[in-house]
């Protein structure tokens, strides 16, 4: 249902209501234990949030359910006592800062969640959204929430899982759904806002900074793409099937639809198996992974995507020894694209990728150079020694996390989503002394 | 080299009004292909089509229109080229190429179709083109071909004129001309073909605002002015019905020597009508490059015949998640 001007305006003043009565009554110790435990709670196959979800993601998110079960161990699974208080302690030095002053230096310090955070949230990978809210609740702040349209289940059932473990906490947070296009009401939730955390495409956020409040602070997290870089030592007989199934996890988790989904794979030549078998292997570990996660379903644009990109490369591969192309049984559910051709090229998503050999890591930085700013994730196999040059190249393009090939979809809690700090924008300092 | 001819003549008939039968044609042009294309022939292979396979023409395997991007689609020597059509390449960095061995099924194809559309009544007049004279359009082509047939010739503004004319031009070209201040009244039983969209132009309108833009700029009403459909990698071409009924209509019904098939993209089989698909065109006038193209291009089938309606390009969906789509990477 779409919030209301009015249903806005009182969730925002509810929420901040909520949030004095939080920060009064819950120590930092406390909200961890209540949102680790809302996030256990979807854990067991028995879980009545995990039942709710499987049943009514699919439709809105277009994943299958399968890949909604995947969603909520992965989503889930990473929220935990320890990882929450690391999370803490890792961006404010000490989570014991929200409860009281703490040693700063010479001085002593201590932090508040500002009063209310309004959360834009967009697209249909729920991670993302769900790590918003998280923070929002961690400094305890007001949290107003307008879902995406393409994921209306996750964060309204997360909330509805905290509620069973802390209503008070629940209280804290409003999730609303209103359509995008409705600019009156995100002017208002935006002028009742201290922090602004938006997801979206660049039109959005060009749009939405435009509509800042002056006071408030903007943290926008925009849409990235992300590739793999398979190092020649990796290309052995021995270790393939399990890269190529790591690699397969990458691509087809929430259907590539990520910012953290690889849309190419680089392997080095050179090493003792050729490139090209690294398309044949991921081909194979694509259709393992489908059997077990089937890809969710398309929209006729999206499967069009998918046809004519296949079709296109699969008339050239027929005649054309730089190409080849393994792909499903039934046209579009997978496809590995093997070409030659070294530059960087985006795929059209739900799980098509492209292979690429290359000679080398100073090739790769070339291809990728003038879109640095747009690449979230590069997933490397093995992370070794020999990548740290590279991986130092890659930090100054601003380039935001490398992690080993099969972590892609696995940042940790605490990890500095789009290069950011989580928690710095959200709180306000006092120091003494 | 003499049955290649002879099918051509066969197809040049057929395109004339004999009454020889599309699949048994389809299949000739078929085994033509899959004879004379190099790339063509491998592609079958793989999927396991040859003309020895193939039971009818549905089963013939599609040329993606990518294709003519990526190398020279031809059954004869390049060589031996008399033309050559580029598409505009507006949002490709490299344009697709259709190369002819001969005009002569390109031109026969285009009198009749376009006669029964703009002039089911008869009715002959100057064609005015409002599409730039390049030799490499496909357009500009078909615009010598019906102002060698109907008089007229290439104009940059249309002028008052005492008799009825015919207007060709892209919508965007008539956009153009309305912007720049146009305004006469052309005589009755005038009439406009108005082809292309506005994607990647400075301006875009809806094409009811567009048809109101006629009337106002030109005089013509939109019960006479049709919407073609054409595509670089085509000989023939598409036009919706609404001079033929009389009302504004977007169905397009392809000529008798053309199949259209809407296409599931997920399998390959064809959509129920009224549900939306890809395009697969079988032109047998493509005779010398590939009969059976897989447009980029969505359509819907109408309920009760060969009949369906265009929907755009098909490509550029947006991401549901937080993934960079291609056109916006390439952007940057």
């Amino acid at each position: 249902m779409n919030a209301t001007l009015a249903m806005v305006q009182d969730a925002a003043r509810r929420v901040r209501q909520a949030r004095e009565v939080l920060t009064e009554s819950r120590s930092t110790e406390a909200v961890i234990k209540a949102l680790a435990s809302a996030a256990q709670s979807w854990l067991p196959p028995s879980s009545p949030w995990r039942a709710q979800a499987v049943e009514q993601a699919p439709s809105v998110t277009g994943f299958s359910p399968a890949m909604v079960n995947e969603a909520i161990d992965r989503a889930f699974g990473a929220i935990t006592v320890e990882s929450l208080g690391a999370l803490l302690d890792r961006e404010l030095g000490d989570r014991l800062v929200l409860d009281e002053f703490r040693p700063h230096g010479r001085v002593r310090a201590r932090a508040f969640g500002v009063p209310l955070i309004t959360h834009l949230l967009a697209g249909n990978v729920p991670p993302p959204g769900i790590h918003s809210i998280l923070c929002g609740l961690l400094v305890r702040s007001g949290n107003l929430v307008r879902m995406s349209q393409r994921d209306t289940v996750f964060p309204r059932l997360f909330v509805e899982s905290l509620r069973a473990v802390d209503p008070d906490m629940a209280a804290c947070v409003s999730v609303l759904e209103w359509p995008r296009e409705d600019a009156a009401l995100t002017q208002v939730a935006l002028a009742k806002a201290d922090t602004v955390i938006a997801h979206g495409d660049d039109s959005t956020m060009a749009a939405l900074r435009r509509m800042m409040p002056g006071t408030a602070t903007f943290i926008g997290y925009g849409q990235k793409v992300s590739f793999g870089y398979v190092c020649r030592e990796a290309m052995t007989a021995e270790q393939l099937p399990a890269l190529a199934a790591a690699a397969a996890e990458d691509v087809s988790v929430y259907d590539q639809q990520g910012c953290l989904s690889p849309h190419v794979i680089y392997v080095e030549e050179r090493g003792a198996l050729s490139p090209r078998k690294f398309g044949a292997a991921l081909g194979e570990a694509m259709a393992a992974f489908h059997t077990r996660i089937p890809r969710g379903t398309l929209s006729v644009e999206e499967a069009a995507g998918v046809n004519l990109i296949r079709s296109g490369y699969e008339f050239r591969a027929a005649s054309d020894r730089r190409i080849a192309v393994w792909a499903s049984q039934q046209p579009n559910d997978w496809a590995v694209i093997y070409d030659d051709d070294p530059s960087f090229t985006p795929s059209c998503l739900n799980r098509v990728v492209f292979v690429k050999p290359t000679d080398g890591m100073p090739r790769v930085l070339e291809n990728i150079q003038r879109f640095a700013t747009r690449i979230s994730t590069v997933g490397v196999a093995p992370l070794s020694e020999r990548m740290t040059d590279f991986t130092n190249r890659l930090a100054k393009l601003g380039i935001h996390r490398v992690c080993p090939i099969g972590q892609m979809q696995r940042p940790p809690l605490w990890w500095y989503h789009d290069g950011k700090p989580n928690l710095s924008a959200l709180v306000r300092w006092t120091e003494l002394g | 080299m003499k049955t290649a001819l002879e099918l051509q003549q066969r197809i040049v008939a057929f395109i004339g009004g004999t009454t020889d039968e599309f699949d048994a044609l389809a299949r000739e042009v078929f085994a033509f292909q899959f004879e004379r294309n190099t790339a063509y022939r491998a592609f079958c292979e793989r999927k396991e089509r040859t003309p020895g396979n193939i039971t009818n023409w549905r089963e013939i395997p599609a040329v993606p229109a990518s294709a003519f991007r990526e190398m020279p689609l031809t059954c004869f020597p390049p060589s031996e080229a008399v033309a050559e059509f580029h598409t505009s390449g507006t949002t490709r960095s490299n344009a697709g190429r259709h190369i002819f061995k001969t005009l002569a099924l390109y031109d026969a194809a285009i009198l009749p179709n376009f006669a029964a559309h703009l002039l089911p009544d008869g009715a002959r007049m100057p064609m005015l083109s409002l599409v730039p004279d390049e030799p490499q359009s496909s357009l500009a082509h078909m615009a010598r071909v019906l102002i060698r047939e109907f008089g007229g010739g290439f104009v940059k503004r249309i002028e008052p004129v005492g008799h009825p004319v015919c207007v060709l031009g892209t919508a965007f070209g008539f956009l153009n001309l309305f912007d720049e201040g146009t305004v006469l009244r052309l005589p009755p039983g005038s009439r406009a073909m108005e082809t292309g969209g506005f994607k990647g132009r400075s301006r875009e309108v809806a094409k009811p605002y567009l048809y109101e833009l006629f009337e106002n700029h030109l005089g013509i009403p939109a019960t006479h002015i049709v919407n073609e459909y054409g595509m670089t990698e085509l000989s023939s071409q598409f036009y919706d019905q609404t001079f033929r009924n009389g009302h504004r209509t977007d169905l397009k019904r392809a000529p008798s020597w053309v199949r259209v098939r809407v296409i599931d993209p997920q399998t390959d089989d064809d959509t129920t009508p009224g549900v939306r698909g890809l395009l697969r065109i079988y032109d047998l006038a493509n005779l010398w490059s590939a009969m059976c193209i897989q447009t980029e291009d969505l359509g819907v089938r109408d309920g009760n015949g060969d009949g369906f309606t265009l929907l755009g390009r098909a490509t550029g969906a947006m991401p549901r998640g937080c993934s960079l789509n291609a056109e916006a990477l390439l952007a940057t």
